[in-house]
C-alpha cells in the first residue's frame, strides 16, 4: 500500500471510529470518550516508544518523563496564557501576547516540540555509549525532570495544578464538548503517529535504524551515520511522547508531578510493543489497543493496582515465551501453516486463538473480581474461571505455535469456559452470557475437523474436499 | 576559632549516607559491572529485603539486620533462580540487550504492585535500640588551639559538634563490614577469583574446566543476597514504602559507573562522593533537590567519563 493510501485509509478508520463512539457515547456522560482517550493515548506512546525500541533497539525507560514534559508545557502555557502581562515584559511581549491564549493543537505542538528538545539532549549525552547506558540514564532522566518540576514554582510544584476544562468547543461547523474534541485531536494524533512509524518503516531511515538494531558496528563500519539517526530517532520518539502528553492537562483536570511522571506510563509504553511485537508498526497498535482496553476493563472491575500487576505479568511472560510479540506470532505461524498465501483454516484459527487469548484474560479479570466480591459460591467460581484462563492462554500460544498439543488443550480450555458461562447463566446472567457458550462450541467442532488435526500433526497443505 | 559545623556536619553525614550507599550498590557492582546482566531490578530486591526485615521486626521484635543475615541465604537461592530464568531466556538465546532489560524492568514493576496489594502504600519503619540515640562529638576550644573530641550520648544539649546519628552509623558499619568481607571473598577465594575471571574471559574459564554459567549464577545469587542486607539497611535509615526503591535505581547506576564498573572499592569512594555532595545539596539546597544531584551526577559521569573513577 503507498504511504497516501494508507493515510487516506487510517483517516477514514479513524472518523468511522470517532462516529461510532460519538453515536455510543450518547447515554453514558462521555464514559466512553474517556476510556477511549487513554486508550489512544497509549497507542501514541506504544508507536513512539517502538521508533527508537523497536526500529532501533534502544530501551527507553524514560517514557513518562517526555510525556509529562508535553503535560506540563501545556500548564504552563496554560497559565501564562492566563495573564501574558503579568509574566511577559518587553518587547517580546508585544509579540507574543497576541497570541494568547493558544488553541489545543498549537500547546500539543509546543509540548511536542519542548520534548523532542529533550529526547535530542538526552540522545546528545549518551547515545555514544553501549544501549544500556541509554536504558539507565533514561531511568535517571525521569527523575532529574521530576525533581525539576517539583520544584518549579511557577506550575505549583508538588501540590499539582488544577486546570478547569473549557465546556464547548466548535469544530468547523459541528459543536463538541471538549473530552470530545480532546478524543478526537487524540485520534488524530494516533493516526499521524502511525503513519509516520509506517513512513519510517519502509523508507531509508527505516533500514538505518534496523542497521542499527542488528549490529551498531557494522552499520557504523559500512557508512550508515548511526549517531545522526539515533538522534533523529529520539528526538521523533520523544516529540510524539510529549505530544501525547499534552492534552493530559485539560483531560484529567489536575496534574501533579509524582502521578505524571509515574512509572505506569513507563511500563505499559514498553509492554504495549513488546507483546504486540516491535517491529511494524501494527504491533504497538494491536498491543496498546488490547492493553489498553483492557486496562480500563480491569480498572472498572478490579482495581488501578491489579491492572498494573497484569500488563507487568503479560509483559514478563511474553518477553520470556513469545519475544516476538503478537504480530511475530501469527507472521510465524503463517508462514508455518500456509507458506504460500493464507488459506480459510489458517485464518481461522488464527480467530480461535485470538479468541482464545482475550476470552482468557478477560476471563482471569472477572475470575479475580469475582474472588475478591462475591459470596462463597461465586468466589469458587472464579478460581475455576482463574484456571480455565489460564488454560485459554496457554491454548493460545499451543495453537498458535502449532504444537501438537495446541487443539486438544484448547478444548479443554473451550470445555471449562462453557462450563463457567452456564454456571454465570445459572447465577443470573444477562444476554451477553450466550457468546462465551456459541463461540466456543463452534471452535470444538472446528478444531475437530481433519484438516485441522492434519495440521498439527505436521501436514501443512489442506486436504482437498 | 571558627569551625564551620555546618560544612562538618554536612561531610559526616554525607559519609554516612555514602556507606549505605555502598550496601546497595554493591550487589549492582557484582551483578552488572562483574557479570554484564543489567539487573535493573535490583532495587525490588531491596525492598523486598525491607518487607522482610519489616515482618520480622513487627512480629518477632527481631533486630532488622539480625533478620537480614538469616533470610541472606533465601535471597542467595532466589537469585540462583532469577538468574537461571534470565540466562535460559535471554543469555543463551543471544537476546539480553533489549528483552533481558525489558525481562528485568517487568520484574521490578511486578514486584513493586505485588507489595503494593499486600502491604499498600503506606511507610513502614521498624524499632531497634539504636534507631534513637545519637553520638555527638564535641570539639573543646583548648588553648593550645587543640582540638579533642569528647563523646556525649546525650544529643539534647545545644553544645556545638558533630553529629553521628546511630540510625545512619550502624547502616554504614554494616555496609562497610559487607563490602569488605566481599572485597576479601572475591580476591582471595578461588570461587571470589573465579567471578572476577567470569568478568574478563568466560572462554578462558570454559577452557579451564569451570563452568561459567554456574560461578554467574553464585556471583549473581551472591549480588541478590546483599540486597537483603541493603535492605534492612534501609528501613533502619528511613520508613519505607513500595515505591522508594526506583529512587535508587539512578543512585546504584551512578555509583556503579562512577566506581568504575565493578571495582569494589572504586564503589565504595563513589558512594562516599556521591553521599557527600547529596547531603551537601540537602543542607545548603534543600532535600527536595537530593534526587536530582544524583541522576544529574550519573548523566555527567556517562557523558564525560564513562570508564569510572577506577575503570578498567
Amino acid at each position: 500500500m503507498r504511504s497516501a493510501t494508507f493515510l487516506s485509509a487510517a483517516l477514514a478508520v479513524a472518523a468511522a471510529v470517532f462516529a461510532l463512539a460519538l453515536l455510543a457515547a450518547r447515554n453514558d456522560y462521555g464514559y466512553l470518550m474517556f476510556a477511549g482517550f487513554v486508550v489512544l493515548q497509549y497507542v501514541v506512546l506504544a508507536t513512539a516508544w517502538n521508533i527508537l525500541g523497536g526500529y532501533c533497539g534502544y530501551v527507553n525507560f524514560g517514557t513518562s518523563a517526555f510525556f509529562a514534559m508535553g503535560a506540563y508545557t501545556v500548564v504552563a502555557l496554560h497559565k501564562l496564557g492566563g495573564n501574558p502581562g503579568r509574566y511577559l515584559s518587553g518587547t517580546l511581549a508585544e509579540f507574543l501576547i497576541p497570541l494568547f491564549p493558544l488553541s489545543m493543537p498549537s500547546m500539543i505542538l509546543a509540548g511536542g516540540v519542548v520534548s523532542g528538545i529533550v529526547g535530542l539532549g538526552m540522545g546528545y549525552l549518551t547515545l555514544r555509549l553501549r544501549g544500556v547506558f541509554f536504558a539507565i540514564a533514561t531511568l535517571a532522566l525521569a527523575v532529574v525532570l521530576q525533581t525539576l518540576v517539583i520544584n518549579w514554582d511557577f506550575v505549583d510544584g508538588s501540590r499539582g495544578v488544577s486546570i478547569i476544562r473549557p465546556g464547548r468547543v466548535s469544530v468547523g461547523p459541528v459543536s463538541l464538548s471538549y473530552i470530545e474534541y480532546l478524543f478526537l485531536l487524540m485520534l488524530v494524533l494516533a493516526v499521524l503517529a502511525l503513519w509516520i512509524a509506517r513512513l519510517i518503516e519502509r523508507s531509508r531511515l527505516g533500514f538505518g535504524f534496523a542497521s542499527i538494531r542488528d549490529d551498531e558496528l557494522a552499520a557504523e563500519a559500512s557508512g550508515v551515520p548511526t549517531l545522526r539517526l539515533k538522534l533523529i530517532a529520539t528526538t521523533l520518539s520523544g516529540a510524539l511522547m510529549g505530544m501525547a502528553g499534552a492534552p493530559l492537562p485539560y483531560y484529567a483536570g489536575y496534574v501533579e508531578p509524582s502521578a505524571t511522571f509515574g512509572l505506569p506510563y513507563a511500563v505499559n509504553s514498553i509492554a504495549m510493543p513488546m507483546i504486540g511485537g516491535t517491529t511494524t508498526w501494527a504491533g504497538p497498535l494491536i498491543g496498546a489497543v488490547l492493553l489498553g482496553t483492557l486496562q480500563q476493563i480491569a480498572t472498572v472491575t478490579i482495581s488501578s493496582v491489579v491492572n498494573l500487576l497484569i500488563v507487568g505479568l503479560l509483559l514478563v511472560v511474553f518477553v520470556i515465551a513469545a519475544p516476538v510479540g503478537i504480530v511475530g506470532l501469527i507472521q510465524e505461524f503463517l508462514r508455518a501453516a500456509a507458506p504460500t498465501r493464507a488459506n480459510l483454516r489458517s485464518i481461522a484459527l488464527i480467530a480461535i486463538a485470538s479468541y482464545c487469548f482475550i476470552a482468557g484474560i478477560l476471563g482471569i479479570i472477572f475470575s479475580v473480581q469475582a474472588i475478591q466480591a462475591g459470596s462463597a459460591a461465586v468466589a469458587w467460581l472464579g478460581v475455576f474461571g482463574l484456571s480455565a484462563g489460564a488454560l485459554c492462554l496457554a491454548a493460545s500460544y499451543g495453537l498458535l505455535k502449532l504444537q501438537a498439543w495446541g487443539p486438544s488443550l484448547a478444548t479443554v480450555a473451550f470445555v471449562s469456559a462453557v462450563l463457567v458461562a452456564l454456571a454465570q447463566i445459572w447465577l443470573g446472567g444477562g444476554f451477553f452470557q450466550a457468546i462465551p457458550i456459541v463461540v466456543p462450541a463452534i471452535a470444538i467442532w472446528y478444531l475437530q475437523t481433519r484438516d485441522v488435526k492434519l495440521l498439527y500433526r505436521g501436514c501443512t497443505q489442506p486436504v482437498a474436499a | 576559632m571558627s569551625l564551620d559545623y555546618l560544612l562538618l556536619n554536612a561531610i559526616v553525614a554525607g559519609l554516612l549516607l555514602g556507606g549505605f550507599y555502598a550496601a546497595v550498590t554493591v550487589g549492582i557492582s557484582i551483578s552488572f559491572g562483574m557479570l554484564d546482566v543489567v539487573n535493573i531490578a535490583h532495587p525490588a530486591f531491596i525492598i523486598l529485603g525491607s518487607y522482610i526485615a519489616y515482618i520480622v521486626n513487627s512480629t518477632l521484635g527481631l533486630d532488622p539486620i539480625l533478620t537480614a543475615i538469616i533470610v541472606l541465604p533465601a535471597f542467595y537461592l532466589l537469585g540462583q533462580g532469577v538468574y537461571q530464568v534470565f540466562y535460559l531466556s535471554f543469555e543463551k538465546r543471544g537476546e539480553e540487550a533489549l528483552r533481558g532489560l525489558a525481562f528485568f524492568f517487568g520484574l521490578l514493576f511486578v514486584t513493586e504492585v505485588v507489595l503494593i496489594l499486600v502491604f499498600g502504600v503506606d511507610y513502614r519503619y521498624v524499632q531497634a535500640s539504636y534507631i534513637g540515640p545519637t553520638w555527638r562529638i564535641g570539639f573543646v576550644d583548648l588553648p593550645s588551639g587543640m582540638l579533642v573530641p569528647c563523646l556525649a550520648l546525650d544529643a539534647s544539649q545545644p553544645c556545638r559538634g558533630i553529629d553521628l546519628p546511630l540510625r545512619m552509623l550502624v547502616p554504614c558499619v554494616v555496609a562497610l563490614l559487607l563490602v569488605a568481607s566481599l572485597h576479601l571473598v572475591l580476591t582471595r577465594t578461588f570461587l571470589g577469583r573465579a567471578i572476577m575471571a567470569v568478568a574478563q574471559d568466560q572462554q578462558a574459564l570454559r577452557l579451564l574446566s569451570v563452568d561459567p554459567i554456574r560461578i554467574k549464577r553464585i556471583a549473581f545469587g551472591i549480588s541478590i543476597g546483599t540486597a537483603a542486607l541493603a535492605g534492612a539497611c534501609l528501613i533502619v535509615i528511613q520508613p519505607v514504602e513500595p515505591s522508594v526503591g526506583r529512587e535508587f535505581i539512578g543512585r546504584i547506576f551512578a555509583i556503579c559507573v562512577l566506581g568504575g564498573m565493578g571495582s569494589l572499592p572504586g564503589t565504595v569512594i563513589a558512594a562516599m562522593l556521591l553521599g557527600i555532595i547529596e547531603s551537601f545539596t540537602a543542607t545548603y539546597y534543600g532535600p527536595s533537590w537530593a534526587p536530582a544531584v544524583a541522576f544529574g551526577f550519573l548523566l555527567i559521569t556517562l557523558a564525560v567519563r564513562p570508564a569510572g573513577l577506577l575503570g578498567r
